[in-house]
């Protein structure tokens, strides 16, 4: 980004800024005016409204919503307006249900309205402006239509009103069979139901001379690559091509259905073809999908996940969050399978979760987990107590956290350092039209409660959050957090140490306004001073360009990586180390899967469209700058990628990649992956800590090692993203045969030194306790070797 | 709930149940229809789900396939009335052996939160495979992988089952809403 850009998009972000604050806090002042004066009540918390809004303003939301919808699902013709003003009628005495008009205390009702209208009409334009701010006007139209598309979309297929949208379609058509836009549209849902030989029969009566047909033609190309009628499918995009030469998503997913086909057919012409150069950097390490050998091939629609060791035999266990589905739970033998224990396990019945954040916040000495629902749609979150039987119990409203809200990925983190992990709860916008849910954080009472401190914390903020990261980044011995918002200014807050925190975003150099995604805090550069890698969620023409260049366009938004200066402040480095690709990333995370000492990345992209099948991808870090060796790898095209973790798996060192696939519409169903190291790249030595005085999951305490003359640094994060890493850090020491130290900060203050340690073994400490202990009791070769 | 669950472990007896099949409204419960068969596959279904759409023809031609065993859909989706499968049947020429749930009673005792769901068992209810029909690809794709019909192959020829249960997918039989009780 060049400096005139930079100036520009912060003096924006700071008007806009203003602007929704004014909208929210300003117009809700009022709002809250208008309801004392005429004695409405509001309870001590916002309750879960499970039967409809029970406030104006979630009123106007839900009606603007509704609207939306119901023009969505109209075909623009003078007959249909009676029947959707019929429909708004009924929207509207759905929104407003709770009004009694009969009752005094809604005499102000009017002027409650306009407020609330006001304040919602102001808050979606400047959130438009946002957007038009940070992807550009060529992006723009785009960008809208897609979102458009989506969060009308989204309630009607959570709610599997599908049916009824697609019947509706199917009544127009038969009576007007001419009317190829709503044919086009009743083959898209089809596409997103599963029904992919519907949709083609629907897609392909679309004559070839329709306006319609370009887009038909193409969704058609779609529907048959996700039924796996590869020469079909790549026979339809050759004709979407041919219709519009201009169509770079057709000409990516031919090139996709290409690699299926294992190379280009003959019937497609030169011109139709892309030569894809991203993803072929020479790798040091490749990796075999072992998924379907070890029983974790789950196909749904996958996101979270979470790698924790729930039973305490030692072993890595996984748990996969699905939308429409419950969470499957897989207990790791210690054999090199894994057993599916959801059913019983209390898990199962978690439907629609989203992210999964594991710690032990009854210090109990098991995992525990919170968990958020439905993401882009209000749910709320669920705090499951692990009973170390192999059961959980849901103890979400005797701990006080029944909060509702469009979560993303929450974290586990003890921001006081009183030794029990407290629970941060960014939310996001749940659909088109809404005002920002506050993001929460709850204190840890220390009995089994939590007490929300978001106010007296001052860690609010106006912008949509994806996720939240924790961390000493100034090395006080205080959780600082970074907050990463969808469209919207970065925000990094600093812990004052008192219960307090102050958004130092300006001063710190981190206050982009950008599509941001995951989140996560670590030492890239191995200086010991924690570093923000923050991810960016880029369009799909944007990742297009950067698969034919191996880097992003000139006023692409690659990833950000801050490095710490370490003195408060941050400097954007991504393009010093090889970072430059504009990806969509969805989820994200780091490990040293070629065990050289240096952390590597890995990121799940995508986008909620079914057409959007963009690759997971693979960020080696060779002797400090990244490569793509994807594809070299041996990663084969997996599609959207939400859940993507790093975690040794089997007690051997290698750290598989292990990645959710599938994404929000029920159609889109995909199969996880585990990519495991064919070879032990380097030696290794992974860390377990358990906290005594600190919290028990040893949450936020840093790790320093020294082997060989190089220092490696960690902290043992509580979660940030769809993938919630394992407590367990892993170390890559490529051929290095000592360890001569390891240091070990933990949250309490308390500082251990431990020198002279074993390479390539598991071993944990526990805080305050002389020496270490062996995990893996009977680890034995066996295991390395079995697959 | 927790405990509840526990109670279905394979190899152990899977619980009856007794309800009003659709089109005809007479009773019937699950051992009525392992008279005479070796086993029986239940699936767990629903009028509105996708995923079973796409079944249709699968459940369909279940019987001719395996006249030994004996195929029970239980349709136990939150919301859907009697009428509103009776007319999803009748629509689609869905012609197998199909119970009304209502409010998902049954398929909360057996452990289902989605459709579609299966379960194969023996004459004795024993639970031997239970999970998702297939990888959810269609026959067509290379990336097929059946799970019902290899086990329910190995289970006729007396075979251990290779893989006796798979993640299934498909729709939620509560859909939870908040904020909006019905989106269109």
């Amino acid at each position: 980004m060049n400096p005139s850009s930079n100036l520009f998009s912060r003096l924006s972000s700071a008007l806009l800024e203003t602007g929704l604050v004014a909208a929210q806090t300003a117009l809700g002042a009022a709002q809250r005016t208008v309801e004392q004066i005429s004695g409405q009540t509001r309870g001590p918390a916002e309750p879960i409204p499970v039967d409809g809004p029970t406030d104006m303003d979630n009123a106007v939301s839900d009606f603007a919503n509704r609207v939306a919808r119901i023009c969505r699902y109209t075909p623009l013709d003078v007959s249909q307006i009676s029947a959707a003003s019929g429909e708004i009628i009924e929207a509207a005495r759905r929104s407003f249900s709770f009004v009694d008009i009969k009752d005094a205390h809604y005499l102000g009702f009017p002027a409650q309205l306009a407020i609330s209208v006001g304040s919602l009409v102001t808050q979606s334009a400047l959130r438009g402006l946002a957007a038009w701010e940070v992807m550009g006007s060529s992006r723009m139209p785009l960008l809208a239509r897609d979102f458009v598309e989506m969060f009308t979309e989204f309630p009607v297929f959570i709610g599997l009103e599908y049916r009824e949208a697609i019947e509706k379609a199917r009544q127009r058509v038969r009576a007007v069979p001419g009317d190829h836009k709503t044919r086009l549209e009743l083959g898209q849902m089809l596409v997103k139901c599963g029904l992919y030989p519907d949709a083609e029969r629907e897609l392909l009566q679309v004559p070839d001379n329709s306006f319609f047909y370009p887009t038909a033609i193409y969704e058609a190309s779609i529907a048959l690559y996700r039924a796996g009628r590869y020469e079909s499918s790549a026979r339809a995009g050759v004709e979407a091509l041919n219709a519009d030469p201009s169509n770079e998503r057709a000409r990516m997913n031919l090139w996709l259905t290409a690699q299926k086909l294992g190379g280009y057919p003959k019937f497609v012409p030169p011109t139709h073809r892309m030569e894809v150069v991203a993803g072929y950097d020479k790798p040091r390490v490749q990796f075999e999908d072992i998924a379907h050998k070890i029983g974790l091939d789950k196909t749904a629609a996958n996101r979270g996940t979470a790698i924790f060791d729930y039973d305490n035999d030692g072993y890595l266990d996984i748990a996969i969050a699905t939308a429409h589905g419950g969470i499957s739970l897989y207990h790791n033998n210690g054999d090199g399978t894994f057993t599916d224990v959801s059913v019983g396990s209390g898990l199962d019945g978690c439907v629609e979760a989203f992210a999964i954040t594991v710690g032990d916040y009854n210090n109990d000495g098991l995992a525990d987990i919170f968990v958020t629902r439905f993401g882009f749609y209000a749910g709320h979150g669920h705090l499951y107590r692990n009973n170390g039987d192999g059961t959980f119990t849901d103890v979400t409203a005797e701990a006080g956290l029944s909060v509702w809200g469009p979560a993303f990925a929450a974290s586990f983190v003890d921001y006081d350092n009183d030794g029990f992990l407290d629970l941060y709860i960014p939310n996001n916008l749940g659909s088109l039209f809404e005002r920002k849910v506050p993001n929460r954080l709850f204190h840890n009472n220390g009995n089994g409660t939590f007490t929300e401190v978001t106010e007296q914390t001052g860690i609010q903020t106006i912008w949509p959050s994806i996720g939240g990261a924790w961390a000493d980044y100034n090395n006080d011995g205080h959780q600082g957090l970074f907050v990463s918002n969808g469209l919207g200014r970065s925000q990094l807050y600093r812990n004052n140490g008192d219960g307090t925190f102050t958004d130092v975003s300006k001063e710190a150099g981190v206050d982009d306004l950008l599509f941001g995604s995951p989140v996560f805090w670590w030492d890239y550069d191995n200086d010991g001073w924690l570093d923000i890698a923050q991810c960016s969620w880029s369009d799909h023409e944007d990742v297009i360009y950067t698969y034919r260049h191996n880097e992003g366009p000139p006023d692409g938004s690659p990833m950000r990586v801050y490095h710490n200066n370490r003195n408060g402040t941050f400097t954007q480095v991504q393009h010093d180390i090889g970072l430059t690709g504009c990806y969509g990333t969805m989820s994200a995370n780091f490990g040293d899967f070629n065990n050289d000492g240096l952390l590597d990345l890995a990121l799940g992209n995508g986008s909620p469209k079914m057409d959007r099948m963009e690759p997971m991808i693979i960020l080696e870090n060779q002797d400090g700058v990244f490569h793509n060796t994807t594809f070299s790898a041996g990663l084969p095209l997996t599609g959207k990628s939400h859940g993507v973790n790093l975690a040794d798996l089997f007690g051997d060192g290698r750290l598989s990649v292990i990645v959710a696939a599938g994404g929000a519409y029920p159609g889109d169903l995909l199969t996880t992956n585990v990519f495991y190291p064919t070879t032990l790249a380097g030696n290794y030595l992974n860390v377990r800590l358990d906290g005594v005085v600190s919290n028990r999951s040893a949450i936020g305490a840093r790790v320093a090692l020294e082997s060989e003359g190089r220092s490696q640094f960690r902290q043992v994060s509580g979660g940030s993203n769809f993938g919630c890493l394992p407590l367990e850090q892993h170390f890559g020491l490529a051929g290095a045969t000592t360890v001569q130290s390891l240091e070990i900060r933990w949250p309490s203050g308390l500082v251990q030194r431990f020198e002279n340690l074993p390479v390539n073994t598991t071993i944990r400490f526990t805080e305050g306790e002389p020496g270490w202990k062996d995990v893996y009791v009977k680890h034995s070769a066996a295991v390395a070797s079995h697959h | 709930m927790v405990n509840e669950q526990e109670k279905q472990k394979f190899g152990e007896m899977l619980n009856d149940f007794t309800l009003q099949q659709v089109r005809t409204g007479t009773k019937l419960s699950l051992s009525q229809t392992l008279a005479g068969k070796k086993g029986a596959v239940v699936v767990f279904w629903s009028g509105v789900c996708s995923h079973c759409v796409r079944y249709d023809p699968f459940l369909n031609g279940f019987e001719k396939r395996h006249p030994e065993l004996s195929l029970l859909a239980v349709a136990s989706r939150h919301g859907e009335t009697l009428d509103s499968i009776e007319s999803a049947v009748v629509e689609r020429k869905i012609h197998f052996p199909m119970v009304y749930d209502p409010g998902g009673k049954v398929a909360a005792e057996w452990c289902t939160q989605q459709t579609p769901r299966a379960f194969l068992m023996d004459a004795n209810r024993t639970l031997l495979y239970r999970g998702a029909i297939d990888n959810f690809k269609y026959p067509e794709d290379p990336e097929f992988v059946g799970y019902l019909e290899p086990a329910i192959d190995q289970f006729l020829k007396g075979e251990p089952i290779t893989r006796t249960e798979t993640a299934s997918y498909g729709c939620a039989i509560q859909s939870v809403y908040y904020i909006l009780p019905r989106a269109l």
